[in-house]
């Protein structure tokens, strides 16, 4: 009741701290969020029935736009153990007003891919000049099955919408991307493998690895695209720990003006039976309804400032585990109370015959 | 009978800046059970600072305070709280209640202090100071009188044995210091709180069973 009754007499402070605190929160959650959309990417580019992926090596020259596919696949079937290659081509591509990456594939591995049931209109990738996009894609650029889409001075027919979470938003049989890239020879940006035993999957991938090939489990490549957004999290990391700073100011500030303006009241309350811990809880629960206001406040926010991400940026992947609303709640609630411990202990010490004191 | 509260040679210095300021110089008091007891004496003899050290607001420099036998010196912060909250009612000179609370809400805070619901105990308590009309106002909408009147009747609130106030009427003019004087005498009369009463007002003090004066920290004659 007092607490409440306190901070409401004080209500465009409390808004600034409230605010204060509320733009913290968002800020968190909404970088989070969007680092959420690294973790989309790595975890679509590994949504693929395979068991490895082979890249080029470092030092390999790559000419024209990738590894000689025929010959690199027969290579890896080669090798003891490999079930089968998958080539992909895969080519920037303009669509809905972003640069996608094209997955060029054969048709016939179109099942590596997309399972029947993940196709939710139209059919799946056959030969000639068409693509099938993905249900997101398809939404932000308003694209719909039987469109043609000009690109390269050629039309291609989109035949498939399939449902978000496959390995790329746009397929193209990989003939079809070569042509239009005028190769001569079928060519692979990388290979997907799977092989005979998953229980034998770190022996092929030595064997792979012996013919000078970049070779990665599924797992292992998410993790290394993961660690590649090391940078993103140190500078995630800045903002929140700046945001969480200022926080912290704005709370110490706010609660020891109210503590400092509010010193003959503390002596009254003193005097009518008030023990120190009261004082101080009095203090600290005032600062806690900022805080509880300021949290609903940053979700408030965040909700808000993902739908205009999304809005601005369709294919913008914004997505915030629950757990970390917990972790953005204990952390303003962990600043608050560190920022009003100090004066809220400064008000339950104050001695009530100074602060009674009128002259 | 034993003292509801009583001070055996008590010394209060204050010491501000590096400046020693004796308050109180040696006090010797002692308040019986339902007494009403008023202290008279010019500015800055030290009346306000014998009043917090019978309220426990303050400790002394030397000598103990007791109440109901219990020597306050004894005890730590947490003791003379709950001592404080037993026996001891206060009202200040002014500025008596919290800004932001309704005179109902400000009646009934002590009584929540000590962990009790109010209840209907404070509209009862303004209607026995006449305020309960004006229960849902904020001091600011009230008058000085009427602010002193509900500083009376939350300190009476807790059922205190002994009233402490200090210069209650001090910022009031005559009529409205008549009222608040006849309430404390008539609640006085009927529930036997004993009433340490500081004033400058010599109808004031007369009200009182026993007059005190004091000079220079000291208590003159009785
Ligand atoms: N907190 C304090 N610090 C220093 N000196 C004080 C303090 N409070 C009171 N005094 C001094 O102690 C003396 C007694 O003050 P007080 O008890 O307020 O007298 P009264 O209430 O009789 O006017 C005065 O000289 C006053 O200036
Ligand atoms: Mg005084």
């Amino acid at each position: 009741m007092l607490p409440l009754a306190n901070i409401l007499a004080r209500p465009l402070r409390t808004a600034v701290s409230v605010l204060a605190v509320g733009v913290g929160v968002a800020l968190f959650l909404v970088l989070v969020g969007l680092t959420g959309m690294l973790d989309e990417i790595a975890r679509r580019t590994t949504q693929v029935e395979a068991h490895l992926m082979v890249w080029p090596a470092s030092d390999q020259v790559v000419v024209s736009g990738g590894l000689p596919a025929e010959k690199v696949e027969k290579d890896l079937e080669g090798v003891a153990g490999v079930e089968h290659a998958i080539p992909v081509l895969r080519w920037p591509f303009k669509m809905a007003g972003r640069v996608q990456n094209v997955y060029g594939i054969r048709p016939e591995d179109w099942r590596y891919f997309a399972s029947e049931d993940q196709i939710l209109e139209g059919r799946a990738l056959a030969d000639g000049p068409e693509m099938v996009i993905d249900a997101r894609l398809a939404a932000a650029g308003g694209y719909r099955v039987g469109q043609t889409v000009e690109r390269w001075g050629h039309a291609f027919r989109i035949v498939g919408i399939a449902k978000e979470g496959v390995a790329g938003r746009v397929f193209m049989p990989i003939d079809t991307v070569g042509e239009a890239l005028q190769q001569t020879s079928r060519r692979a940006s990388f290979f997907y493998v799977r092989v005979v035993d998953p229980s034998h999957v770190a022996a092929v991938r030595e064997a792979i690895r012996e013919r000078g090939l970049n070779v990665f489990t599924l797992e292992e490549f998410y993790d290394v695209l993961a660690s590649s957004f090391i940078d993103m999290d140190l500078v995630i990391g800045s903002v929140v720990f700046v945001a969480g700073f200022v926080c912290f100011l704005v709370i110490l500030l706010t609660v020891y003006t109210m503590v400092i303006e509010r010193t003959h009241e503390i002596g009254i309350l003193k005097g009518i039976g008030a023990s120190r811990a009261q004082v101080f809880g009095l203090v600290l629960s005032e600062a806690g309804l900022i805080a509880g206001a300021g949290i609903v406040t940053g979700f408030l926010l965040t909700w808000g400032g993902r739908a205009l991400i999304l809005h601005l940026q369709p294919l913008w992947t914004v997505e915030i585990p629950p757990l970390r609303y917990l972790l953005a709640a204990l952390l303003a609630a962990g600043g608050t109370l560190l920022g009003a411990a100090q004066p809220a202990a400064r008000a339950a010490r104050q001695d009530p015959v100074e602060s009674l004191r009128y002259e | 009978m034993t003292p509801i509260i009583e001070t055996q040679s008590l010394v209060k210095v204050y010491r501000a800046d590096g400046v020693e300021t004796p308050a109180l110089r040696g006090v010797d008091l002692a308040v019986a059970p339902g007494e009403f007891v008023s202290i008279m004496g010019p500015s800055g003899c030290g009346k306000s600072t014998l009043l917090y050290l019978l309220g426990l607001l303050a400790t002394p420099t030397e000598g103990t305070v007791r109440i109901d036998g219990q020597d306050a010196g004894t005890l730590g912060d947490g003791g003379r709280t709950r001592l404080r909250r037993r026996h001891i009612g206060y009202v200040f000179q002014r500025f008596n209640l919290l800004p932001t609370l309704s005179a109902e809400e400000n009646v009934g805070l002590p009584m929540r202090l000590r962990g009790e619901r109010p209840g209907s105990a404070p509209r009862e308590m303004l209607r026995a100071v006449g305020l309960e009309e004006k229960r849902r106002r904020r001091p600011n909408q009230l008058s000085v009188g009427e602010q002193q009147r509900v500083a009376i009747a939350r300190a009476l609130a807790t059922r205190p044995t002994v009233l402490l106030a200090d210069e209650p009427t001090g910022n009031l003019d005559s009529e409205a210091s008549d009222r608040v004087m006849d309430l404390v005498g008539r609640l006085h009369r009927g529930t036997g709180q004993a009433i340490v009463l500081i004033t400058h007002n010599r109808q004031v003090a007369d009200r009182a069973d026993r007059l005190i004066r004091m000079h220079d920290g000291r208590l003159v004659d009785a």
